[in-house]
């Protein structure tokens, strides 16, 4: 098993980096880039420019470019910082292994000799702010998970239970009036259902809810920011129920589009156990209806379910893209339409890197998870 | 997933003590969409205690699903139970008693063994807790004995090294070992009757015989009824006292082992006989019956196998044949042969058939 998860860690390496690769080459290619911000802008001279292009490096090729953004070679061409020090009198003191962005540092600075990059612990800087593109990242992260990890506990509850039930239940009203959900819940446009929600529930008439933000940002400092953590200290109820507050829509949005396909998955799946010969010789051994339907039936058909909800997980960090943007909550997602709209190159590719990492370490996690319940997977 | 029954007709009187099973009449169809299929059409026979009893038939002639139906394992709807079906088991109509009685027969006093050992066992649960789980149900005993007795099922079937294998899932074992499996569940808790549903069917040619000799043994030593389901009459010669020869969801013929597959009288199973291949039949061709199973949707008229009759004429036709006497005592063929009316043709018939069987001529027409 170790071995077995060792050799994965290891296979998924040269994965990232062919990702990276394909990602930042895609970018290069596309038209545009984050000088584009310009180009409806008329005080903007030719020579603003071409300082813009050389200060941010654009004006190399895509592979120098890739280079750099990785951290494997020295952003300034003209005056390449190369320490004194030789290698192995180098002294690594903690702080060394931090990169200057505060992130852990893959190739501290005596061996690369260049000082940020992504395996330096930071994805550079955003073109927009300015500032460290994990930080940002990082900033974003936690909203992100509040959310999804909320509408994905809820969903996956309610998938399963409306699945199961179902199947036992075939053809049943309950049955008939779950898929007539699943599939308007599939159908329904997510954005559709968000603006829906807001004009009802938060709009003039009913009022009740907020529309947006994950926060009052009236009743307490942005969050994230220092002083909104002194106030959370200082005030953890109100702070608490103010979020909860701006959850419910967003939640009830993703709930709402996610069951149908998950319930649809694990209905399909216990139907398909409930037919096994396995649960006709279960009745044959006189077990009752329930210990049958509950035991025997649903351990199976729960592995590939396992497996479905593993492969949700990235979910939780990447976030949901046109949701967050409804709703304005300050995640991943929205951090990367803002990015996307402004050409934020720096801050896309770390999006990007960061999701696939957790896409890979996800299956990973769904496959190690499988041989822990079915029997007949050992690696 | 609904089991109940709807009430059934007024019951009949009880089969006398020493009759095990009894199934009366028994009508079994399902519901599909464009109709009523029927499965079983008016069945009737009996078995006593200890005693063993074949059904032969090809796929489709509803063998199997008079087993399921006799442990009510059809599931209601689509599956239709016909009005006036009685099935008596050790004093009771199992038809009609409640669900949670017949649980209680289920695995205890009735134990059924399936065709595919492969996917008859639940993959995630290890053997011994299959074993035991059905144990622990019916005994009341606790875990650890219901494990003891586990083992000692598994040891009684004949493998190895009991106490490991009783750990082991059932994908670390080998077909035959599975089906040795599902003997030991099935007569863990002493049953009294043992159905086994084509046990060797899904089993390689050399497991099929360990696995009837240990039927065999098990059934002698338990001394529990065997009703054996099978489209092998090989194995039928093997294995039992009486036989029940099923096509198209009747009985066309019954008798004792040795009547139905010596003397044959209903051509039905004269045909199947004679397609069996055999050391005198070398060289000749192999007879078979020609034409096909009829369609549930469009049976015959009158006699169901009259398409396929080399013997039939025009008032196979008209008038559906009954179960008559035939050949010796207590043997009963679905023919007209076997009635005033047929007399005069029955022993060219007979004749046809002994020579079909030493010669190996072809079976009304040859192929
Ligand atoms: S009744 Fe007629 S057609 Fe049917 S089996 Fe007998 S001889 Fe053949």
């Amino acid at each position: 098993m170790t071995k077995y998860v060792v050799r994965r860690v290891a296979q998924a390496i040269p994965v990232l980096f062919g990702v990276t690769i394909i990602t930042y080459l895609i970018l290069a290619l596309a038209p545009g880039g984050p000088e584009s911000r310009f180009a409806n802008n008329p005080r903007i001279t030719n020579e603003v420019r071409e300082r813009f292009l050389k200060a941010w490096g654009l004006d190399q090729p895509w592979p120098v470019q890739y280079c750099r953004w990785m951290g494997f070679c020295n952003p300034d061409v003209e005056n390449p910082v190369v320490s004194d020090a030789p290698i192995l009198d180098h002294v690594p003191n903690p702080a060394a292994l931090l990169g200057p962005s505060g992130w852990p540092n893959f190739l501290p600075e005596p061996i690369s000799g260049s000082s940020n990059g992504v395996l330096h612990g930071d994805f550079g800087f955003s073109v927009q702010s300015g500032q460290y593109v994990s930080n940002m990242i990082a900033r974003a992260a936690l909203p992100t998970f509040i959310l999804a990890a909320f509408a994905l506990v809820i969903w996956i509850g309610i998938a399963v239970l409306m699945g199961v039930y179902a199947a036992i239940h075939r053809y049943s009203f309950f049955d008939q009036a779950a898929t007539v959900f699943a599939y308007v819940g599939f159908a329904m446009p997510t954005f559709w259902l968000g603006i829906m929600l807001i004009f009802i529930f938060a709009g003039p008439g009913l009022n009740i809810l907020p529309a947006g933000g994950m926060t009052n940002t009236r009743l307490s400092p942005p969050f994230g920011s220092e002083a909104y953590w002194a106030y959370f200290g200082r005030e953890p109820v109100e702070a608490v129920l103010d979020i909860g507050k701006h959850l419910i829509l967003p939640v009830f949005t993703l709930v709402v589009v996610n069951i149908a396909g998950d319930s649809r998955f694990v209905r399909a799946s216990m139907l398909e156990a409930l037919n096994q010969d396995y649960v006709r010789t279960a009745k044959a051994k006189g077990l009752p209806g329930r210990a049958v339907t509950f035991k025997h039936a649903l351990r199976n058909a729960m592995l590939p379910v396992l497996t479905n909800i593993g492969l949700e997980i990235p979910f939780l960090f990447t976030g949901a893209i046109v949701t967050e943007t409804i709703f304005s909550w300050p995640g991943i997602g929205n951090l990367t339409i803002d990015a996307t709209r402004n050409f934020d190159y720096p801050v896309l590719m770390g999006v990007l890197l960061i999701s696939s990492t957790v896409v890979v370490l996800a299956n990973l996690l769904a496959d190690v998870a499988y041989a822990f319940v079915d029997p007949r997977i050992k690696y | 997933m609904t089991e109940t029954l709807s009430t059934p007709a007024p019951l009949g009187a009880p089969p006398p003590r020493d009759v095990l099973l009894e199934v009366r009449n028994l009508r079994t169809s399902f519901r599909v969409l464009d109709g009523v299929v029927p499965a079983v059409d008016g069945i009737s026979f009996s078995l006593r205690r200890g005693q063993t009893l074949g059904i032969v038939g090809e796929s489709g002639s509803g063998k199997s699903v008079t087993a399921l139906t006799i442990m009510r394992l059809i599931d209601i709807p689509p599956g239709v139970i016909g009005e006036g079906s009685e099935v008596w088991f050790d004093g009771q109509e199992l038809l009609s008693i409640p669900l949670g009685k017949m649980r209680r027969i289920r695995g205890n006093d009735i134990a059924m063994i399936f065709q595919e050992p492969l996917t008859s066992l639940n993959p995630v649960f290890t053997i011994g807790d299959q074993i035991a789980e059905q144990v622990q149900l019916h005994l009341k005993v606790s875990k650890k004995e219901a494990w003891d007795r586990a083992i000692e099922a598994i040891r009684l079937v004949g493998i190895p090294s009991p106490e490991r294998r009783v750990k082991q899932y059932p994908h670390e074992m080998s077909g035959g070992m599975r089906q040795r499996v599902m003997i030991a569940m099935g007569i863990s808790c002493e049953p009294k009757l043992l159905i086994a549903d084509e046990p060797t069917t899904a089993l390689d040619v050399t497991i099929q015989a360990q696995i009837l000799e240990l039927l065999k043994t098990i059934q002698q030593r338990t001394r529990s009824a065997l009703l054996l389901i099978t489209h092998d009459l090989g194995v039928v010669a093997e294995m039992v006292d009486n036989v029940i020869v099923m096509y198209t969801g009747q009985i066309v013929e019954q008798g004792t082992v040795d009547q139905v597959l010596l003397q044959p009288r209903a051509p039905y199973t004269m045909g199947l006989i004679e397609s069996i291949p055999t050391v005198e039949k070398r060289g000749g061709r192999l007879s078979v019956i020609t034409g096909v199973v009829p369609s549930p949707f469009n049976l015959p008229p009158a006699c169901r196998f009259e398409p396929r009759c080399p013997y039939r004429w025009d008032l196979c036709r008209r008038v559906e044949p009954d179960l008559y006497p035939a050949g010796a005592a207590g043997q009963l063929a679905r023919c007209h042969l076997h009635t005033p009316e047929g007399e005069g043709r029955r022993q060219p018939a007979l004749e046809a058939h002994k020579v079909n069987m030493t010669a190996g001529r072809a079976f009304g027409k040859s192929r």
